[in-house]
């Protein structure tokens, strides 16, 4: 039997000709259908990772840092990442919230070393460079030199000299921070998913714990998934079995104007029943009615916040998630490292002034998130066989059509891939592709 | 002051057949290990210094431990792999006559079918709370706190 005739065996598909001149690199050239496509390249390749450092996690965008409930008291402190880089994001004296670049002005070094901690100042080991909570330089060891002899030059001057700064906004308890100028105010950034932030976060928070779970595939391949609204319940049979998230259930999908954040809502106990659903339904191994729990407990929900949502997932570009999977409340930032992993930090909260009961609710629902997730973990898993799957990225590209081609709004349904969309449109202009 | 001495076999093997269970694929045996008010959590180091409640995994009852592990089997997607436990250091730190408080090492490698990778997946401290009781020894409690703030991928199958 020949080969090509092997069951095996697809034939191949003809793949778009590239429009570059000869000689050209195939690998740079983005498809020319644009943001309906991504070239799996753009996860793979270095020079691109190096640029997104630049136009993206240095660019005019605002980044999560933290909770301001991470950082209560003047002196806390605490060392995240925006990107690849490492940065400490404090309260100072003033009770002002800062965020400055984690690595002294003099040679480099890291100077905090802890995740959390308590300090006057920040203070660099390697030559006693001290820095206020601010970043300030306020002193320099042996500066003057000793006994009239060495010492730094008669021109230097400390204010030239402290921690690099971002911006700092908050808002409801979220710390986000920008290095560049040109971000504009978080709340006008934010635009109309801020309403999905305020709904949830309406009072003083507490920290309940954190999880990271690293994932070895380019944070892309993590930031598009709570984007893609299609696959949830599909991939995600725990959702589907048990009633938490069923497609028919009333849900909807808000932009904010830009198109570049996105939040998905869903109502439970608002299931409605058509022919089309129940044809698809009966494919899709989502409702797999084998699947009883023994202790159902885990899944009760009352509505919390008075609106009927029992799951709400925001995402804000390039790399923020809010989740309200019934009770169970949690930020996650993605900390892309090197092209092919990204650790992204599960921040669960409750509200300070939770009862107990409602404190152990929020905890037991923990079991349906985060690295050890029932309904979710799948995610980490698809990232991952994405990463294998396009091998050395010089070829191929995804395809994202569901519910149109365009950015606009066709409805709020949550079949549609305009999120994904949105994003690539961002992420191709701040990255001039 | 309690002589454990005579009680370490037995601790060693119940600790032993759950770590076997798991790593020969007879995952749903370890439900039988644990009382059925018995409580399994798994949870960073990185929180359990903190004095933070939370945890990755909290069965709080054996019923709770068969769902996760039919969560596992029907409904979670997840590369094929498989687990190895490396245990050592068990250590009865204190009890009563049908009580121990134990805690052992450990160090779980985990290889995936398709790649053939293999890898500390995690490593730490159990601290376990075993009864004896008519059927044999069994668990209580059983906490697994793992060193690293990081969870490699995922955790679908229980520690």
């Amino acid at each position: 039997m020949c080969p090509l005739d092997h069951p095996l065996n697809t034939p191949p598909k003809p793949q778009t000709a590239p429009t570059s001149a000869p000689g050209a690199s195939l690998a740079r050239a983005w498809p020319k259908e644009g943001f309906t496509r991504a070239p799996y390249w753009v996860y793979l390749d270095s020079q691109t990772y190096a640029n997104e450092q630049t136009h993206i996690f240095r660019g005019a965008h605002w980044h999560y840092v933290g909770l301001e409930v991470e950082v209560p008291n003047p002196g806390d402190y605490k060392t995240t990442y925006i990107g690849e880089q490492s940065v400490v994001l404090t309260r100072a004296d003033d009770h002002s919230l800062n965020v400055v670049v984690n690595r002294c002005a003099h040679r480099g070094n890291m100077v905090c070393r802890e995740p959390f901690g308590k300090a006057k100042k920040l203070y660099c080991v390697y030559h006693a460079w001290s820095f206020t909570l601010k970043g300030d330089l306020s002193h320099a060891a042996f500066s003057q030199g000793l006994r009239g002899e060495g010492g730094l030059p008669k021109d230097f001057a400390l204010g030239d000299h402290g921690l690099q700064k971002c911006r700092v906004a908050t808002l409801c308890g979220l710390v986000f921070a920008t290095f560049s100028d040109k971000t504009p105010p978080l709340e006008e950034w934010l635009g109309e998913v801020a309403v999905g932030i305020k709904r949830v976060l309406n009072r003083p928070l507490k920290v309940l714990g954190y999880d990271t779970q690293r994932i070895h595939a380019n944070w892309k391949t993590y930031h598009e998934n709570p984007r893609d609204s299609y696959h949830a319940n599909i991939l995600h049979t725990f959702y589907g079995t048990f009633g938490l998230s069923r497609m028919s259930q009333e849900s909807g999908m808000v932009l904010d104007q830009a198109g570049r954040h996105v939040y998905f809502y869903t109502k439970a106990g608002t299931e409605k029943k058509s022919a089309d659903y129940e044809a698809t339904t009966s494919q899709l191994r989502s409702h797999n009615d084998g699947l009883k729990l023994e202790d159902s407990s885990i899944l009760g929900w009352k509505d919390e916040f008075g609106d009927g949502v029992s799951v709400q997932i925001l995402s804000t570009y390039p790399g923020f998630v809010l989740h309200q999977i019934a009770h169970s409340l949690a930020t996650r930032q993605i900390c892309p490292k090197g092209v092919g992993q990204t650790d992204l930090v599960w921040t669960y909260f409750g509200f300070a002034d939770d009862d107990e009961a409602m404190t152990q609710k929020r905890l037991v629902q923990t079991n349906l998130a985060g690295s050890a997730g029932m309904v979710s973990v799948e995610d980490a898993a698809v990232c991952e066989m994405m990463q294998h799957a396009m091998a050395d990225a010089q070829v191929g590209e995804s395809f994202i059509e569901m519910g149109g081609k365009d950015l606009d709004i066709q409805g709020s349904s949550k079949l549609s891939e305009r999120a994904i969309r949105n994003f690539w449109h961002h992420y191709k202009e701040d990255m001039g592709l | 002051m309690i002589d454990f001495e005579p009680h370490y076999r037995r601790v060693e093997q119940l600790i032993y057949a759950w770590a076997r269970a798991i790593d020969e694929d007879r995952v749903e045996h370890i439900a039988e290990l644990l009382l059925d008010d018995g409580r399994y959590t798994v949870k960073s180091r990185f929180n359990h210094d903190r004095g933070l409640p939370l945890a990755v995994i909290d069965a709080q009852s054996a019923a709770q431990l068969r769902d996760r592990i039919l969560s596992m089997r029907k409904a979670n997607v997840y590369q094929p792999q498989h687990y190895r436990h490396m245990l050592s250091g068990v250590h009865i730190a204190s009890g009563d006559d049908n009580t121990f408080e134990v805690t052992h090492n450990f160090l779980i490698v985990r290889t995936m079918d398709l790649s053939g990778d293999m890898k500390i997946f995690a490593t730490g401290q159990c601290h376990d709370l075993i009864v004896l009781t008519p059927e044999g020894a069994k668990f209580k409690e059983r906490l697994f706190l793992f060193d690293s703030r990081v969870v490699e991928t995922l955790m679908v199958i229980p520690l």
